[in-house]
């Protein structure tokens, strides 16, 4: 079925059309919204309540103004946006105690992976990195870079121009590339010596 | 072109050359290639990319059988809504064809119980016979009377 059909569905009250929806987002939905809020609880919440908005505006939906995934991401982007205004800032995985498991499952990844502690390390130093951007950035580069979509797309999503998108993601970029910049030469690793100052 | 454009074309597209807009990739692997600095610049970048692909996201055990039976309010349809997504339904369409069919036919059933019960004021001279024997006797009757005249 196509998303009009599954979404003509959804206006009809039809469960199985929500369900096959649901299966089919889930993971983006539940993945980006982590990457704008950086814990596992409030992650899962704002998902749940992104479905059910679908559910509830289901007739809201312009097939020929956005795809699905589109006006999904959307809306969880605005409940994150909701989110952060209300609690102020991002709480991470690491100051969060409902939050202690999804650690353990993180190191446990990590060591099935046997990813070396320097290397740990400096995914920490950035995930600490990404967590402190500007909200805007952290969602421009979690929409472009990691759920792949258009500039165009993201930059709807964000409410946005697509000028303004590519000078989020550009800034971004050359704020995690200065904290990495800055932790190899703490280490004495400068390998960036040949590279232009910009 | 020039290390400041270069920059932005890699930090907005990213380092892989393949997502680099077709009308300056050309230009851009020239320069590339012209330059040793450009290409550290430009590893660089490719490493901060990979950096952030080894980013782990957690599982989220449960969480669609949470999504899944969580309570949804009752939807509120219009009649005409009801109507249409009966007769033409989303799921297991062909299966569920005849009622598309039982409501073509519908007005064809109502025409024939109609006109089986109304004449709509058109009149036959047949209703005045019960018989055609009862003609017949008429027309009889007829000739005898003109004949006697």
């Amino acid at each position: 079925m196509t998303d009009e059909e599954l979404m003509r569905a959804v206006c009809n009250g039809e469960q199985f059309a929500y369900q096959t929806i649901v299966k089919q987002h889930l993971t983006s939905i539940s993945h980006y919204a982590f990457r704008i809020l950086g814990n596992q609880k409030d992650s899962e919440d704002i998902t749940q309540e992104t479905f059910l908005k679908l559910w509830i505006n289901a007739e809201k939906w312009q097939p020929e103004k956005a795809k699905l995934s589109t006006w999904l991401h959307r809306i969880a982007h605005n409940l994150c946006i909701d989110y952060l205004r209300k609690h102020g800032s991002i709480q991470t995985l690491e100051n969060i105690e409902e939050g202690e498991d999804s650690i353990e499952n993180l190191r446990d990844w990590q060591e099935s992976h046997e990813i070396s502690e320097t290397r740990t390390q400096q995914d920490q130093i950035l995930k600490n990195a990404i967590n402190n951007l500007p909200e805007n950035q952290r969602s421009a580069l979690a929409l472009c870079h990691y759920s792949g979509f258009s500039h165009k797309d993201a930059a709807a999503i964000m409410n946005v121009s697509v000028k303004a998108l590519e000078s989020a993601i550009t800034r971004a970029k050359r704020s995690l590339r200065k904290q990495l910049r800055d932790t190899n030469n703490n280490k004495g690793e400068d390998t960036t010596a040949s590279s232009p100052h910009m | 072109m020039k290390l400041e454009n270069f920059l932005q074309v890699i930090e907005v597209y990213g380092a892989d050359s393949a997502r680099w807009p077709e009308n300056l990739r050309e230009d851009l692997e020239a320069f590339l290639s012209k330059n040793q600095s450009v290409r550290a610049l430009l590893s660089e970048y490719s490493q901060l990319e990979q950096s952030l692909d080894k980013i782990a996201i957690p599982d989220f055990p449960g969480l669609e059988t949470r999504v899944l039976n969580q309570a949804l309010p009752l939807r509120q349809q219009s009649l005409t809504v009801k109507l249409i997504s009966w007769l033409v339904p989303t799921e297991k369409f062909g299966a569920n064809l005849w009622r598309s069919a039982i409501a073509a036919c519908l007005p064809l059933v109502f025409g024939i119980v109609l006109g089986n019960y109304y004449s709509f004021g058109i009149s036959s001279e047949v209703d005045e016979y019960d018989y055609w024997e009862d003609e017949l006797a008429m027309i009889a009757l007829t000739d005898i009377s003109e004949s006697e005249v």
